[in-house]
């Protein structure tokens, strides 16, 4: 019986993906609606962080039903630490119009220290999220607030901070240039992850860690990690609302490097294609489903830039990185 | 004795109908799994996550759980059987369970012991996690980088076990293998290293296709090499094969009583290094391996000895339930499949962290009372499917080849679902049986290449942390007790020739 269902099914779905490509043969032109799968690459494995924002935005694209019924297909390409599936959606020429990537800065930093890849290789569709960080330390530390570790540091004590890779080390990188401390005094060590980072806050192997604040959050709920610096323009709100900014701390400008999350295209898509990836990304910017299970779960700011907007802010972005790393 | 209420409450939730079917299909999916090259606990716990978000949260981490655990098992039944290690964690397996499989000609008893070693390894890692997970996870997090460093230099002297009858090769072969994990990406500065400008080798060599072309595509070499005489030696196995049954894979008392004491050593170190953040099953059963080398086994190890089985087995079971430990107590993730478990129980909308064990009671102790249940589930299943496992042995050489091809390149695909996993198993295969033939043994290139990543990013960690300076090596009790471990296993072997000779010479 459940055989015979399924080969209706199957059947009729031949006929209508069928009748779809007979009416994508006919209707060139005007603006674009999808007639088949798209494929979005993530090039980093199941499971992380940019994995689960992908699966979210398709999932959300099937349940508001935004992409005409057709299906999102993940692929998770990690050869080349991600180099590699990143080049091949920038080349892609076949098919521009159906293939996605999940592009953060953190996929940006490598990429143009690495390779001769750049942000003007892809059409940034949309910018969805943007995250910030704090300094914390371990319950244990000798460090009461982080004013008494600028005062060790500029003593000549070695201070050493934990944390990810990326955006936490251009994030230190700032704050660094800005306290006007040697990376030998205030020294990082970067770690797999930002959760391997706060176990080694936890088991007192560094003495502050860098983190966004969901990875933190339930650490400091605990009181194994206290905030002691936001790296941002105000202060935070709820349980991390004690960490002052650096210039409530003391003479210096607020350091923030902010990190985004965002979605772009290969450089061959064609600009209907464009316009209409950068308004479903926003409509599921507008969801429900995007705003309390993974905005509000994930503590991030909802930011939604079109795809004008975010390729402005990710080219500044790229210049400012490439300038402050001495990149040509 | 409170734990043991929690237990028993724990077992209340994992008893009920649904529970028991989420654990059962765990168990199978995960043997399943595990055997097949390639996709091991961490592509199948991924795949398998999205099905669970509409599950209850107890329900779904039964499963996972019960599905990461089972995959230690099936990853020794194509160790045993085809010399492909099913998982990484199987990659010790292979030293001992293929000849036990077939130069001894008892691969129901190879089966057998693996599984029964893997029973025993895995109830005292629960057991342990039992009454002392939230206390082991606190002392994991006193290993830092200089703990670390100090304990993976202990298991690379392991090392000079594996090398054989000549050690300039085995060193040659170790170093080899240091230089190849060194490729890729440095993961302190995020330099390039050894990439030849080509985009794919910034990611470095995968492991998983590296070891499926360095074991198994090796084997296949050597099948088409050997195949004539190997058809006759398999028409006389026909002949004699009558122990296609569970009866006839049954494990002698004799048997029984070599494998009990490997096991339970391995148990408990398996446990222990599972506890450890960035350590894992692989680093157990290497282990587990090095330390069954400092007994006394009846049959030498890596000639199909029972002892060598059961090490490797029961360390790499055992590391999988200490893992547990740092992720349900501290929300620290011991493994890839540890962070995806992670990520699973975010999407059930729990919070894992230091809160989970007194927030989610009821969902803790289902879990580690459902682990016990996988255990004893799989025990079952995989005893059930040894006879017609060892079939496999049975097929003829023709068809074995293109069969071993074809898993080995699924395998080496299926990694990161590109065909550069594809190209790395094929030149690792080649290469590796050029070894081979050279007298150069793999293991001690397996082993390096897997410890030496590990080992080198916490040493450069440990000395970022003192500046420079060794000190730190000697001035934290942990490390310094473990440094001078390793420095008398190393002044030992230094000594025990000298004093031999003197012996000798009155």
């Amino acid at each position: 019986m459940k055989k015979r269902v399924m080969a209706t099914l199957l059947a009729g779905v031949m006929a209508l993906s069928m009748m779809v490509v007979g009416c994508g043969q006919t209707s060139a032109g005007g603006p674009f609606t999808p007639k088949k799968n798209i494929n979005w690459t993530v090039t980093s494995s199941a499971g992380g962080g940019s994995d689960i924002f992908t699966r979210m935005i398709a999932d959300i694209m099937k349940n508001e039903d935004l992409v005409n019924g057709q299906t999102v297909v993940v692929t998770n390409k990690t050869d080349g630490a991600g180099e590699v599936g990143r080049n091949e959606v920038a080349m892609l020429k076949k098919d521009a119009d159906y293939q996605l990537l999940t592009f953060n800065s953190g996929d940006l930093m490598p990429m143009v220290q690495n390779t001769k890849n750049r942000s003007n290789n892809f059409r940034i569709l949309a910018i969805m999220a943007v995250d910030k960080q704090l300094l914390f330390k371990g319950e244990n530390t000798s460090y009461d607030t982080f004013a008494d570790v600028i005062a060790a540091c500029q003593a000549g004590t070695k201070v050493v901070v934990g944390g990810s890779k990326g955006d936490d080390i251009a994030t230190y990188q700032a704050l660094l240039a800005e306290l006007g401390i040697s990376e030998d005094v205030l020294t990082y060590i970067t770690y797999d992850s930002t959760g391997d980072a706060i176990t080694a806050a936890l088991g007192g192997h560094v003495e502050l860690v860098i983190s966004k604040p969901a990875a933190a959050s339930e650490y400091v709920e605990a009181g194994s990690l206290i905030p002691v610096l936001a790296l941002a323009n105000e202060r935070y709100t709820g349980n991390l609302a004690d960490a002052p900014t650096l210039s409530e701390v003391g003479d210096y400008e607020n350091v923030e490097v902010p990190v985004w999350r965002g979605v772009a295209g290969p450089a061959s898509m064609s600009d209907e294609a464009v316009a209409y990836w950068s308004e479903v990304l926003g409509k599921v910017a507008e969801t429900s489903q995007w705003k309390d299970e993974y905005i509000e779960a994930n503590k991030l700011i909802a930011e939604y830039k079109d795809t004008a907007a975010a390729t402005e802010y990710v080219t500044q972005y790229e210049a400012d990185y490439m300038k402050a790393n001495g990149i040509q | 004795m409170e734990n043991f209420v929690m237990l028993f409450q724990g077992f209340g939730t994992a008893l009920t109908p649904v529970n028991i079917g989420a654990c059962l299909l765990g168990a199978v999916l995960g043997l399943v799994v595990g055997a097949m090259p390639g996709i091991g606990s961490l592509a199948g716990v991924a795949l398998l996550l999205p099905l669970t978000y509409k599950f209850n949260p107890a329900t779904a981490i039964i499963m996972l759980g019960a599905l990461y655990y089972s995959n230690m098992y099936g990853g020794a039944f194509s160790a045993i059987l085809l010399n492909i290690p099913g998982d990484s964690p199987a990659v010790v397996t292979t030293l001992d369970g293929y000849p036990m499989a077939t130069k001894r000609k008892r691969p129901g008893q190879a089966l057998m012991t693996a599984n029964t070693a893997s029973f025993i390894g895995g109830i005292i890692g629960m057991i342990i996690l039992t009454f002392m997970g939230p206390g082991l996870a606190n002392l994991g997090l006193k290993f830092g980088p200089s703990e670390m460093t100090a304990l993976l230099l202990i298991a690379m002297t392991s090392i000079s076990w594996l090398v054989g009858e000549n050690p300039i090769k085995g060193l040659v072969i170790t170093a080899f293998g240091i230089l190849l994990a060194s490729m890729g990406m440095d993961t302190l500065s995020g330099a390039p290293r050894y990439e030849f400008g080509n985009m794919y080798l910034l990611g470095g060599i995968p492991f998983t296709p590296f070891v499926i072309g360095a074991v198994g595509f090796a084997q296949v070499i050597n099948l088409i090499n050997e195949r004539d005489s190997d058809n006759e030696k398999r028409a006389k196995n026909a002949k004699n094969d009558t122990k296609l049954s569970i009866r006839g894979s049954m494990l002698t008392g004799h048997d029984l009583k070599r494998l009990i004491p490997p096991a339970l050593r391995s148990g408990f170190l398996g446990t222990f290094v599972g506890v450890l953040p960035g350590a894992g099953a692989t680093t157990g059963s290497f282990m587990g391996y090095a330390i069954q080398k400092k007994f006394k086994s009846e049959e030498e190890l890596g000639t199909g000895a029972i002892e060598g089985v059961a090490a490797s087995e029961a360390a790499n079971n055992a590391a999988a339930a200490g893992a547990f430990a740092p992720l349900l107590a501290l929300g620290i993730p011991g493994s890839g499949t540890g962070a995806v478990l992670l990520g699973g129980l975010m999407m059930w909308g729990l919070s894992p962290g230091p809160l989970l064990f007194e927030n989610e009671p009821e969902f803790c102790w289902g879990l580690i009372a459902s682990l016990f249940m996988a255990n004893l589930f799989t025990l079952v299943v995989a005893v059930c499917v040894i006879p017609f496992l060892i079939k496999i042995l049975s097929v003829p050489v023709k068809y074995m080849i293109p069969i071993i091809t074809v898993v080995c390149v699924v395998g080496a695909y299926s990694t990161s679902n590109s065909m550069y996993g594809v190209i790395v198993m094929f030149i690792s295969g080649v290469v590796g049986y050029l070894l081979n033939k050279n007298n150069f043994p793999s293991a001690p290139m397996l082993l390096s290449f897997v410890l030496a990543p590990i080992l080198e990013d916490n040493m450069r960690k440990a000395f970022i942390i003192s500046g420079g300076s060794l000190g730190i090596f000697f001035q934290r009790p942990i490390t310094c007790v473990l440094m001078l471990i390793f420095l008398g296993i190393v002044g030992f072997s230094m000594l025990r020739p000298m004093l031999m000779k003197k012996k000798a010479e009155k």
